[in-house]
């Protein structure tokens, strides 16, 4: 049962970092190759704020998030501005810079060591949660006038513009709300671990999410997080050697691609009204 | 010891000139960024490896040298050839959108990387030594021997690409499907021969910096990501140009050794990720000055 638990927890973690991660690819299109490196931020803030300096947990987290947000700045102001490919490309380039600085700095970090000695603070009702808030507020995101802005956005970016939007102001705010979710789930994360070290935030992590996200479908949550636990939740119980584990997944992906590629869910959320319809689309066939 | 620091650098952003010229290739031809080609890199450094432990039964130093060079180039012009059929083929038949590229060439490149962990384990390899650690002087300046031969090797390579593009009817071919692939198709060229050798010449290109890489530092599964040296030389030098790469990769090269120097190998990855940014917002459009637009 303890073991259930954990397993759950971490996968709600990680969910929470995928649902960053679908806003951004999912949603605008965008590939984010450093969204591990926000996951790192929250965790190492937070955790030095709250055992070095004696913060409460709730600034801690509050002071990490803030620095996620002004990270997310710093990547995303220069890069927005740019051709899609520029991010990813910065990205990628930030992820690698902030694990040197992880290395770099093992008077307060630990360095390549690694923070130990955190006390566990996460429980699994917190991150259950937080989870709800999340999905909630990405629900409401993408149902909103920006989350139809994002779509445009991502399946053609020149017309979009045409249209009117301000594609360099939603490419930065959608960018920042990911940050500051993914720095969320670092503080979660390193309260639940007690302990985190640099290796753990390369971009393999980053690209293992994109790949979660695309698995469920490139624009459904529903699929997001269903294959989320699919592809987190089941390998822990199955216990896959987790090289095989992430060879397997990359042919599925590409199989995926290049027989059905919009993913498992494609563009269908399941929700009231689609239950619905498929519903009646049933009695009628009977 | 400056001049002799200047060489270091150079030598260095040569083999960064390798990984960055054969990602804008493929840049170029297919608009979209590789990022499999770590992946590739990899892979030929164990194909390198590999091929210098069983030629190094038969010969020595120098033409061993070659030998695992051509091995590794032979090895990732081949791969590129596989991964072009299985990830990009379909792809590009069914004109997807660029979206899909990204998830292809991440999952290549990761895919990649697993195999070799999972054959090589994540063990540390590491290449005999090719020629003995001596120095080169020309007067008061020492050049060490692997270094020199980086460069020129590195150069050689690069020529010779440069050549097939530029003087060569498959280069001619290459360079205009870059420019207008339905243009190239309608003037009789498959573009399916041509995608493919784009993706030789970048893999080919690839191996080259994949032993080098190996020989610089240690064989190691994760080794090619130190591709993000080619994705910082291609933004600073422009996305999508060649010559751009030529001069971002070494300059960087040469920055590089110079921060080493200044602030230790440790911080030298966030003061070029720095210098990246700064770059970024005051001349977004790279040395070369080309801006590649969306297409509409």
């Amino acid at each position: 049962m303890e073991y259930l638990v954990s397993t759950l927890t971490f996968t709600g973690i990680t969910l929470i970092g995928v649902l960053g991660v679908y806003m951004v690819t999912g949603l605008t299109g965008l590939f984010s190759f450093g969204q591990a490196a926000f996951l790192a931020i929250g965790a190492y803030v937070s955790a030095v704020l709250y055992k070095n300096l004696g913060l409460p947990l709730p600034l801690a987290a509050l002071v990490a998030m803030l620095v996620g947000l002004a990270a997310g700045l710093l990547v995303g102001l220069p890069t927005v501005r740019l051709r899609r490919d520029y991010i990813s490309l910065v990205t990628f380039g930030f992820g690698e810079a902030i694990i040197a600085v992880l290395n770099n700095t093992a008077n307060i970090t630990g360095g390549a060591m690694g923070l130990s000695g955190v006390p566990q603070k996460t429980s699994f009702l917190l991150v259950f949660a937080s989870l709800l808030v999340c999905v909630a507020i990405v629900i409401s995101y993408k149902n909103s006038k920006y989350g139809r802005q994002c779509l445009a956005l991502r399946n053609d970016e020149l017309a979009a513009k045409s249209m009117g939007i301000n594609v360099e102001r939603l490419k930065l705010v959608t960018f920042l709300i990911a940050s500051v979710m993914t720095s969320f789930a670092g503080v979660l994360y390193v309260f639940y671990t007690t302990y985190v070290e640099p290796g753990a935030f390369g971009w393999v992590i980053s690209a293992e999410w994109m790949i979660i996200v695309f698995v469920g479908g490139v624009n459904s949550l529903t699929g997001a997080v269903f294959a989320t636990f699919i592809l987190t939740g089941l390998p822990e119980f199955l216990r896959f050697a987790s090289e095989w584990r992430i060879a397997i997944y990359c042919v599925i992906v590409l199989l995926i691609l290049n027989f059905r590629p919009s993913g498992i869910f494609g563009e269908h959320e399941i929700s009231l009204s689609f239950l619905q319809k498929l519903f009646r689309k049933g009695a009628r066939a009977a | 010891m400056t001049i002799q620091l200047l060489i270091n650098g150079i030598s260095l952003g040569s083999v960064y000139a390798l990984i960055a010229v054969g990602f804008a290739l493929i840049f170029n031809i297919l608009k979209f960024s590789n990022f499999s080609h770590g992946g590739l890199m990899s892979v030929t450094a164990y194909i390198g490896y590999v091929a210098s432990i069983f030629i190094g039964h038969y010969v020595k130093g120098l033409p061993l040298f070659v030998v695992t060079l051509i091995a590794a180039a032979l090895g990732g012009g081949l791969l590129a050839l596989i991964v072009e059929r299985v990830a990009f083929r379909r792809l590009r038949n069914s004109n997807s959108s660029v979206i899909y590229y990204f998830i292809s060439s991440i999952t290549m490149g990761i895919l990649m990387e697993n195999s070799v962990t999972i054959f090589a384990s994540s063990n540390f390899y590491s290449y005999p030594s090719f020629f003995p650690t001596s120095v080169i002087r020309f007067g008061a300046l020492s050049v060490a021997i692997p270094d020199l031969l980086t460069l020129l090797f590195s150069a050689s390579a690069l020529v010779i690409l440069l050549v097939v593009l530029f003087r060569t009817r498959i280069g001619l071919a290459i360079r205009s499907t870059s420019f207008d692939t339905s243009t190239a198709k309608l003037m009789g060229m498959d573009p399916n021969r041509v995608v493919a050798a784009t993706f030789f010449a970048s893999g080919v290109l690839g191996g080259v910096a994949g032993v080098f890489l190996g020989i610089n530092y240690t064989l190691y599964p994760q080794l090619g990501q130190l591709i993000v040296k080619g994705f910082v030389a291609s933004v600073i030098g422009g996305l999508g140009s060649i010559s751009g790469a030529l001069i971002g990769a070494v300059l960087l090269g040469i920055v590089e050794i110079f921060l080493i120097g200044l602030v230790g190998a440790g911080w030298s990855p966030v003061v070029i990720f720095v210098i990246m940014l700064v770059f970024l917002l005051l001349r977004p459009r790279g040395i070369s000055g080309v801006i590649v637009q969306e297409k509409a």
